[in-house]
């Protein structure tokens, strides 16, 4: 990933035919609800989160501003995590949730190495992986994820499946890498103009560090 | 919010409420972590009473807690009178029924109480002063904004829900501006980011306002109705040249006059004000000169433009049934609590009672009140949890959650008065403040009848008519019960002495002894201060994100989110003091000394320097260590950014 997508057409996605999150990087604070919500809604308020925000530039280097990136699970097209499982604990649904089924889990923590995202979680207790399930308990209830829910300043959104979600939407931003090819389902969206150069020069130096 | 319990009615998850038009059904950090800060395990459940040798605390059954704390005030009346009695209540979590200790000191005799606020009041009496009323367009208005300029505050992280309108404004074409000399997260999203000297606004805005008419982009017609004074105001504008503003506020001439002109000639503009430029000695008059530029330019009683600052439109209850007022009564400002404390005499303070309030960490002076506190003969604190202030206590009595008792809320952003329902019984033996303040009043043979024996009946004779069934729309849904609609003086009427806008104030004269005519004057600890040869630079203590003062950032929800605190300081700075970035450093002045780690800061201005208000965790700086206890020129606030410093490694 290089500058070359800064002010471009190019990494601009079509959906992916899966559900997934879209981020807003203008609206992200970093106010970290979305991490909380989403503890509370999966009972791992004592345990590693699902979801976190990792900031860049957070020690407000003159050269762009500080943006926030709230990610998880990305649920991504070609799962690397399924594709590594050797018990087949990993389910790809027809909605695109990728879902991760506990009583089927060895704990061989083989799909921690394999997501290139750090999305699954080794649970020391209980000896087994769980990750974000874009709350698909909820879902299935016609309801939104509980980080989306949370989020005050609505900077982090769902798009159902097979909607696009408008060609703004950006498949990728610089630092945001996908190297296993697994398509990942995460959108964002990004100020227009010279604020979006801002952002990915930002975002550029932030990963060459 | 909606409030999920599990099986054995706990509180397990908090989720914003879709039929709260101000927060759009969303919750922030703090919203969500009151899950867990009621049952956290630090919580206080049960009285606790100072061991006598002094060391720690130990269990006290209510009984016994509340018949010697009644034993010990009586004897202190009969001997010192009721005015050796100090107390010193804080907001809590904003309900009616707050108030009603009055009930049980009024009819002790009296007490020696606290006026003015920490907070905002400099702030809304020059509101007040000018516009007649502290109100404001309702917060879904901002979006119609097409130029938004925050002044003084930063609501990216002290006001997500206002933060998302903004956000709003801009994607649909609004330009933002944040004027503020620290770079927040609220500066970072601005298309135009100043940083005047702290202290300076009166000045910048001013210049603004010169500008303005020099360029003769007034709105005219509106000042001829509606303006009071604005002749003379016009001609002390003649002291702001841009160049001399520049020198004050270290803004260069040519952003003076580009944000002039933008607010000048875009419309609707909406300027936020923040508490921030309400902290020091000059604050009102800063205040009023600021508040001035939204009528100057025919911002006023418009939609997407105004004055926002604060909106007391939900503050529409009947005062609270209170017995009559003693004759003795004496109160002191809250910011200056520490030297009360020491110099009060006749009688001087022997005892204190202090509830939903942290003083002993959050007042200025804070080492210092802490030792007045200490010296005390008798100190209760009513708290949820303990604090630097409940530390120094000989009782610690166990409060009570929003959760956890009937009340009525109002706000001071949007217009919403909203009913709280009791969505859990108190744990432990934690009973409701006004159950404490019955039981005292029980012991001391008081008349009772003032606290409310049915809740809900009391506080639907709160509400105005017709009560009844707006208490059961409220229970539904929050409400607007001003009836003042949705845009601030749409009417054009002003509650003012002349019914106009106040350019010229004699009010502000008679009451405050201020000039007529807000103008720029420089702080005693400012830019242009001698007392920078010794301590040359400007602190700041904001607030951020995760934390109200020293509430929430203890929370096991909330770590990870946090910023640790740190000293933020310029590189330029930083270097010849020898501070390198992650250094422990001393900040000190001749009031008092703090150590903690520097975090160089490109973003903030040089000469200033910033560290995070709020003692959440031991070790945590005390900031207010350095703070003056000054009274701002206006309505009894506290100064809390007008403190200069001196840094060096340690
Ligand atoms: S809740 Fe929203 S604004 Fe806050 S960190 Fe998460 S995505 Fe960002
Ligand atoms: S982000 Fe990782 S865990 Fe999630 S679907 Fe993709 S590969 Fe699997």
């Amino acid at each position: 990933m290089s500058g070359e997508h800064a002010g471009s057409a190019a990494g601009r996605g079509a959906r992916s035919p899966g559900a997934g999150f879209t981020l807003d990087l203008h609206r992200c604070v970093g106010c970290g609800a979305c991490v909380l919500a989403c503890r509370i809604e999966n009972g791992r308020t004592g345990t590693a989160p699902w979801r976190r925000v990792v900031p860049v530039n957070l020690v407000r280097r003159l050269a762009g501003p500080t943006y926030f990136l709230s990610v998880a699970c990305h649920h991504c097209d070609k799962p690397a995590c399924l594709a590594g499982c050797p018990s087949r604990a990993y389910e790809k649904r027809a909605d695109g949730v990728v879902l991760h089924h506990a009583e089927r889990c060895l704990g061989c923590r083989y799909c921690e190495m394999a997501c290139p995202f750090g999305a699954p979680q080794y649970d020391r207790d209980r000896g087994i992986v769980s990750k974000c399930t874009l709350c698909a308990p909820r879902l299935d209830d016609g309801r939104l994820p509980a980080c989306v829910t949370a989020c005050p300043t609505g900077a982090l959104q769902l798009a159902p499946p097979g909607r696009d979600t408008g060609g703004e939407a950006l498949r990728d931003v610089p630092g945001f890498v996908d190297p296993a090819g697994c398509g990942p389902s995460l959108r964002f969206r990004a100020p227009a103009g010279a604020r979006r150069e801002q952002l990915f020069r930002a975002l550029q130096e932030a990963m060459a560090r | 919010m909606l409030v999920s319990l599990d099986e054995r009615d706990r509180i397990v998850a908090i989720e914003g409420d879709p039929e709260n038009p101000a927060t759009g059904g969303r919750v922030c950090l703090k919203g969500l972590a009151y899950a867990q800060r009621q049952s956290d395990p630090a919580r206080l459940l049960a009285p606790l009473r100072r061991r006598r040798d002094g060391r720690g605390f130990e269990p006290v059954g209510w009984d016994e807690a509340l018949e010697e704390i009644a034993r010990r005030l009586v004897r202190l009346r009969d001997e010192s009178g009721p005015l050796a009695a100090l107390y010193y209540e804080g907001s809590g979590s904003h309900g009616a029924l707050g108030g009603l200790a009055e009930a049980f000191w009024r009819q002790f005799g009296g007490c020696t109480r606290t006026h003015g606020d920490l907070c905002w009041p400099a702030g809304l009496e020059a509101t007040r002063l000018t516009y007649g009323a502290n109100l404001h367009n309702h917060p879904r208005l901002t979006v119609e904004s097409r130029l938004v300029v925050v002044w003084g505050h930063n609501p990216a992280e002290t006001n997500v829900h206002q933060w998302r309108l903004i956000l709003d404004a801009q994607s649909r074409g609004a330009r933002l501006v944040v004027i503020d000399p620290r770079r927040t997260d609220s500066t970072d999203a601005a298309d135009l980011h100043v940083q005047p000297k702290p202290g300076t606004d009166a000045a910048l805005a001013l210049g603004i306002a010169r500008i303005v008419v020099d360029e003769g982009l007034e709105d005219a017609a509106m000042l001829r109705a509606h303006a009071h004074g604005f002749a003379q105001y016009r001609a002390r504008l003649a002291d702001y040249p841009v160049q001399r503003v520049a020198e004050i506020t270290g803004v260069g001439a040519s952003t003076v006059r580009e944000l002039a002109l933008e607010y000048g000639r875009v419309k609707p503009a909406l300027l936020i004000a923040g508490f921030g430029l309400q902290r020091h000695h000059h604050a009102g008059q800063a205040m009023r000169a600021v508040a001035l530029l939204p009528a100057l330019t025919g911002n006023v009683g418009v939609p997407g433009g105004g004055w926002q600052y604060a909106n007391l439109a939900s503050h529409c209850l009947r005062p609270l049934p209170l017995p009559p007022e003693p004759p003795a009564r004496r109160s002191v400002p809250v910011s200056r609590l520490a030297a009360s404390l020491e110099t009060l005499d006749a009688p001087p303070i022997r005892a204190a009672w202090i509830e939903r309030a942290n003083p002993g960490s959050q007042n200025p002076a804070a080492p210092r009140l802490r030792r007045a506190l200490e010296a005390l003969d008798l100190v209760v604190v009513v708290d949820q949890f303990m604090t630097p202030t409940a530390e120094l206590a000989h009782f610690v009595l166990p409060a009570k959650t929003l959760f956890e008792e009937e009340d009525l809320v109002t706000a001071y952003w949007h217009p919403y008065l909203q009913w709280r329902a009791r969505i859990v019984e108190p744990p432990g033996t934690v009973r409701p403040e006004t159950e404490i303040w019955r039981a005292l009043s029980q012991r001391l043979g008081l008349d009772t009848s003032w606290f409310p024996g049915d809740r809900e009946a009391f506080l639907r004779g709160l509400l105005p008519e017709p009560s009844e069934a707006r208490l059961d729309e409220l229970k539904k849904r929050p409400m607007d019960l001003s009836g003042l609609g949705d845009v601030a003086f749409a009417d054009r009427r002003f509650p003012t002495p002349s019914g106009k806008i106040e350019f010229a104030s004699d009010q502000a004269a008679e009451r405050w002894g201020v000039d007529r005519i807000p103008g720029y004057v420089a702080l005693g600890e400012g830019s242009e201060s001698p007392l920078r040869s010794r301590f040359p630079l400007q602190l700041l203590s904001c607030k951020t994100r995760e934390r109200i003062h020293s509430q929430f950032g203890s929370l096991a929800w909330v770590r990870g989110v946090e910023r640790p605190h740190a000293l933020d300081i310029h590189p330029d700075d930083a270097g010849p003091r020898g501070v390198q970035d992650g250094a422990r450093v001393a900040v000190w002045n001749e009031r008092g000394r703090i150590e903690l780690r520097a975090r160089l800061t490109p973003g903030i201005r040089p000469g200033v320097v910033h560290v995070l208000e709020g003692r959440c965790h031991e070790g945590d700086p005390d900031v207010n260590a350095l703070v003056a206890e000054g009274v701002t020129d206006m309505n009894h606030g506290a100064t809390f950014y007008e403190c200069l410093v001196e840094v060096a490694p340690v």
